[in-house]
């Protein structure tokens, strides 16, 4: 059975169809592209590293076991992932993240035997001894490659001040001595919890048919026994856990991420609040912004100042990050600013000048099979409609927008800050 | 002017592309310019009423940036990126109002008797600086910038496209001014439109705009080969962190051959079944990344890695071994053919962007005749393992740069260190 999602915002149609293993399948033709992208995603990320299957005790694996996992997937007793792919020239890769795994491939020809290829590898895993401990160095160099990235680092150390237990706080990658504990055992482990087809979702877009996707599903996807399996529950306070965080290595100026600490939410409560916030941000601290020209003006700031929404299962962060020479004063600006809003709301045309700006960015995703299947995929993980996102972009209300920002506490939040030591 | 159109697209990009030498102005000036052409304008003086303007044409992009074009060039880029008309929700000409405020920003910026707005040069000035010291922040970056020093001394390429901080901190409103208006004039202009309009109107609205400027001594265009070193220069340079990258130049400078040379840099470090992946990362396990990169223009190959630093002159050893294995026995069927499949699907991809339209035209400007991409992929269908070998005999060792934390004992014992093999 095959349901079709119609928008007729964008004009596009998407194709949901649940394969009677459990796997949802999102399919998005694009008509006279000549790019297929197929992304079969795993809800499994970092963050899961204790978790219960069918009830039993609590599972612990290190730190960095999804990321490993990810990595040790591609491999085979018989030729590796890479090298089937290189067979018909499509593009292969993997990432991995909080809350999912992800693998995927990108082609213009071949579609079909991709896919094969694809649907094969992730659901055949090869850990032995032997090739888990190879890859020990390889990771253990990705993990240092990423340790000397100012960038990251200021990120992660946002996350440790703004969470007190959620393992949301802990390096993807896990560190040099957590990885060392990783056995074939705790990959197979996880991989037969979490790798469950009712766990997995198959986002395809670009150039392709629906029916062939349909054909090689039927083939190659697995069918098992539904399990139970569960992430551990954390009580993570409202509060953040530490409200400074500052490192000291290479850069120039210093650099900074300041986050606020909100409830995590789910489905379209998420994508609500991860659009007004988006809005709200631009409108008070972007580009656009009195605040955004003044701070430029005063150089407290530079064009590198830009603000989000980090949000995902289990955590949701509107954020701004910068460069500064004084990143304190900076959010002691941000902080005066948001209690003036508070004070005297911003108008109303700020607000339809902004969500229209957010509208015509989230149009503008809809033109690379790439970025359609990301939205296909994130849509997946939140079990929400494909077009939800830009369905609420275009219908983002003042009121709601005015909400976040009255309810938004501008001290329960945490700086990081890396700087030079110069 | 060069357009693509396809009525696929959802958005529509407008590129003007000013070409100039890197001879008499300064290169920070330039940058200066093009930067505060796309901060405000007359109609717009400041950033945050062009940032607005833009923003009710549903987030319309605005930037410019400067480079290097075919090594020896500078190219100051002004790109616009509005979304189709046919999304527009109140029925806006969005590409016409796009092209308007294009035109304005090129042609009628903040400046008066001579000289740009204070206030925006002095930001931009700032930013040109934080830019230029930013560069250490990335590793990866630094090491290539601090490699392109050694590698291409004396030419071009030895100094970031933006100039240096000491260069940065002498741009005045005047200054910056004088390298916009000599742009304008002596540039070689290239247009380029690719999106779902058939860019009538553009074209219509460009030429008229440009037709009341007087220009002369326009810039001519060239390539030029880099030239190779009679002996390798090694350099190591060095910074607190932990992991140690290493970049290796090679450089071919009467080899004309670039298709052959693309297929070996593929073969060698471009793909996830390259020389470099399957035998120093996966077999050897010596690093997270070893990868090769070539420059058509400058007829180089440029070969890095990110390792510890104790694995350093092992992965260059073995970097060396598998390029020296291709100049003795070539390459096998497999690995021809892979990597004519990778670039294939590299190829074929590409009339899914309007941008990666523009950029792969705009890499042809200087050849004899502009390939479309099914005709490139024709033309690598006809290389073969014997020119693939003859490139890599070609191909000699000119540069090897390192950069490392100072607490490895082979670096320690000073921050610089140059000396030839």
């Amino acid at each position: 059975m095959i349901e079709k999602i119609y928008d007729s915002v964008i004009k596009e149609t998407c194709l949901k169809y649940v394969h009677e293993s459990g796997v949802r399948v999102y399919m998005l033709p694009m008509d006279g592209y000549s790019t297929a992208v197929a992304q079969f995603t795993v809800k499994f990320g970092s963050q899961d590293n204790a978790f219960s299957l069918n009830g039993s005790g609590l599972h612990k694996v290190p730190d960095g076991t999804a990321h490993y996992l990810e990595h040790k997937l591609f491999e085979s007793e018989e030729k590796d992932a890479f090298r089937l792919f290189a067979q018909t020239g499509a593009s292969c890769n993997a990432g991995t993240s909080f809350d999912y795994t992800q693998y995927y491939f990108s082609c213009t020809d071949s579609f079909k035997e991709n896919l094969e290829i694809l649907l094969g590898f992730v659901q055949d895993p090869y850990f032995t001894p032997e090739n888990v401990e190879k890859e020990r160095g390889i990771i253990g160099q990705e993990i240092t490659m990423y340790r000397d990235s100012p960038g990251w680092r200021v990120f992660t150390n946002l996350l440790e001040g703004l969470y007190s237990v959620n393992p949301v706080r802990n390096d993807i990658a896990g560190t040099v001595e957590t990885i060392a504990e990783i056995t074939e055992k705790a990959l197979y482990d996880c991989y037969n919890a979490y790798y469950n087809p009712a766990n997995m979702y198959l986002c395809v877009a670009g150039n392709f048919d629906p029916s062939e996707v349909i054909a090689v599903c039927e083939d190659k996807l697995q069918k098992r026994e539904p399990l139970d399996v569960r992430t551990a529950a954390f009580d993570e306070p409202l509060t953040v856990n530490n409200r400074r965080m500052e490192l000291t290595m290479p850069v120039s100026k210093p650099i900074f991420e300041i986050g606020f600490k909100r409830p995590a939410l789910s489905g379209q409560a998420q994508i609500d609040e991860y659009i007004h916030f988006n809005i709200l941000f631009d409108m008070i601290f972007g580009s656009v912004s009195d605040f955004f020209g003044r701070m430029r003006d005063s150089g407290l700031i530079n064009e590198q100042f830009s603000d989000g929404v980090f949000n995902g299962r289990g955590f949701c962060i509107p954020f701004l990050r910068g460069e500064s020479n004084d990143p304190d004063a900076v959010l002691a600006e941000i902080q005066r600013e948001l209690r003036a809003f508070k004070t005297v709301p911003p108008p109303r045309e700020e607000f339809e000048r902004i969500k229209r700006a957010t509208y015509g960015s989230l149009v503008r995703d809809f033109t690379s099979a790439d970025a359609v299947a990301s939205t296909l995929s994130e849509a997946a993980l939140r079990d929400s409609s494909p077009f939800a996102t830009i369905d609420t972009a275009a219908k983002a209300e003042y009121e709601k927008m005015l909400e976040l920002l009255l309810g938004l506490d501008e001290e329960n939040v945490c700086i990081s800050i890396v700087k030079g030591d110069r | 002017m060069y357009k693509y159109t396809d009525k696929r697209f959802k958005t529509n990009e407008i590129q003007v592309m000013l070409y100039t030498d890197f001879n008499g102005l300064s290169r920070s000036d330039c940058a200066a310019a093009a930067y505060i052409l796309t901060d405000c304008c007359k109609k717009f003086p400041t950033y945050s009423e062009l940032s607005k303007h833009l923003a009710n044409l549903y987030s319309a992009s605005l930037y410019s940036n400067v480079n290097f074009a075919w090594s020896g060039m500078r190219v100051a880029a002004v790109k616009a990126n509005v979304l189709g008309n046919a999304y527009a929700l109140d029925g806006e000409n969005l590409e016409a109002e796009m092209c308007g405020i294009l035109c304005e920003c090129l042609l009628s910026p903040n400046a008066e008797n001579g000289k740009f707005d204070e206030t925006a040069t002095a930001n931009m000035r700032a930013e040109i600086i934080d830019d230029i010291d930013s560069v250490i922040n990335e590793k990866s970056s630094y090491a290539a910038q601090r490699g392109a020093m050694i590698a291409f001394k004396g030419e071009p390429m030895d100094t970031p496209p933006v100039g240096t901080h000491e260069e940065a901190e002498r741009i005045t409103p005047e200054t910056a001014y004088h390298a916009y208006r000599n742009m304008l004039e002596t540039a070689r202009i290239h247009i380029v439109c690719s999106g779902s309009s058939d860019f009538t109107d553009t074209e219509r609205a460009f030429t008229k705009a440009f037709s009341k400027l007087e220009r002369s001594n326009i810039c001519e265009l060239k390539k030029t080969p880099s030239t190779l070193k009679p002996e390798p220069a090694v350099f190591a340079d060095t910074i607190p962190m932990e992991q140690a990258i290493l970049r290796m130049y090679f450089k071919a400078p009467e080899f004309g051959d670039f298709r052959a040379a693309l297929i070996l840099s593929v073969i060698l470090g471009g793909m996830t079944t390259s020389r470099f992946f399957l035998n120093i990362r996966e077999k050897q396990s010596l690093c997270y990344y070893c990868a090769c990169t070539g420059n058509r223009a400058l007829r180089t190959l440029t070969a890095y890695a990110g390792v510890e630093p104790q694995n350093i002159e092992l992965t260059k050893q073995a970097i060396l071994d598998e390029l020296n294995d291709i100049r003795e026995n070539g390459v096998t069927e497999e690995e021809l053919s892979a990597a004519k499949l990778d670039l294939y699907n590299r190829y074929s991809s590409m009339k899914d962007s309007p941008s990666i339209m523009i950029a792969w035209y705009h890499g042809q400007i200087l050849d004899d005749e502009i390939h479309s991409p099914e005709e490139e992929c024709r033309e690598i269908e006809k290389v073969t393992s014997e020119r693939i070998r003859a490139a890599a005999r070609a191909y000699t060792l000119d540069t090897v740069y390192t950069l490392c934390s100072p607490d490895f004992d082979g670096t320690a014992d000073s921050d610089e260190r140059e000396d030839t093999e």
